[in-house]
């Protein structure tokens, strides 16, 4: 029998930020909260301007392939895993994601409310990628 | 007290805003990590571990396996110490563990990567 559910907010009852779904083949169950991607974006750097996003509250034009993406609900630790990925238009040939925060930086900035990555051609220059997508997996605040 | 629900479609309090349960359970990442320069994951969904097998070359073994060996795997590309891009590519894949080595463009080895994180996406077994 289908059935649909109108509700404004899923909360677990056990624990509040736990809720089990039951996998594909029925015997095995996965958790809601931690696989759903908590924010992604389309971004053009170039612009710079975002053309679409979940949960991104603002996207700051460091300098040239380095850019931070500020989330509007924090992560609750910044080890949050990012899937990133980048195409530079077509007259600039390649475009390649880094997670570190410049290129030759020793270290990436990985906060709980911001993350700064850059993106470099294959001569390892930052350059501004004209698609930047970027997904977010974690625990939000 | 635990309690169970079963439903096909998920709407808000409005009726608005519509998506299947199938989207749900088939659209979340079943697996995802991040690892530094190393076989620690600070934080992961359904991993059992990460194998250091040697420079470069890691496996990470999911606990609850996939219902086969297609599902998707998204890899961000991460970089090594001398600040220089890195490939990656994938050297064997099983329902339940996946090996990735990553390699330094200008050398083409195998070499550690800073920040290498991986998710997972596909029917759980």
């Amino acid at each position: 029998m289908a059935s649909i559910l109108k509700v404004d907010t899923l909360t677990g009852v056990t624990t509040a930020g736990s809720i089990s779904v039951t996998g594909e083949g029925n015997s095995t169950t996965t958790n809601l909260q931690q696989g759903l991607a908590k924010a992604w974006v389309n971004y053009n750097h170039t612009a710079p301007s975002v053309r679409e996003s979940f949960n991104v509250s603002s996207t700051t034009d460091v300098s040239a392939g380095i850019a931070t993406i500020s989330w509007s609900s924090n992560f609750s630790n910044a080890t949050y895993s990012p899937v990133i990925m980048a195409d530079a238009d077509p007259s600039s040939h390649y475009a390649f994601p880094s997670t570190r925060a410049t290129l030759s930086g020793a270290n990436a900035v990985f906060t709980t409310s911001a993350h700064q990555f850059c993106t470099h051609n294959l001569g390892a220059t930052v350059i501004d990628a004209f698609y930047i997508t970027g997904q977010y997996l974690g625990d939000l605040a | 007290m635990a309690s169970e629900l079963r439903v096909n479609t998920l709407k808000d309090a409005s009726g608005n805003n519509s998506i299947a349960t199938s989207f749900v359970a088939g659209g979340s990442a079943k697996c995802w990590a991040i690892t530094d320069n190393g076989a620690a994951a600070p934080d992961s969904l359904n991993l059992t571990n990460i194998v250091d097998n040697g420079t470069g070359d890691f496996t990470f073994n999911i606990a609850t396996d996939f219902g086969s060996v297609n599902y998707s795997h998204p890899i961000v590309p991460a970089d090594n110490d001398g600040g220089g891009g890195q490939d990656i590519t994938v050297t064997s894949k099983a329902a339940g563990s996946i090996r990735i080595g990553t390699i330094r463009d200008d050398s083409n080895k195998f070499d550690n990567a800073h920040f290498l994180s991986v998710s997972m996406f596909g029917d759980l077994a």
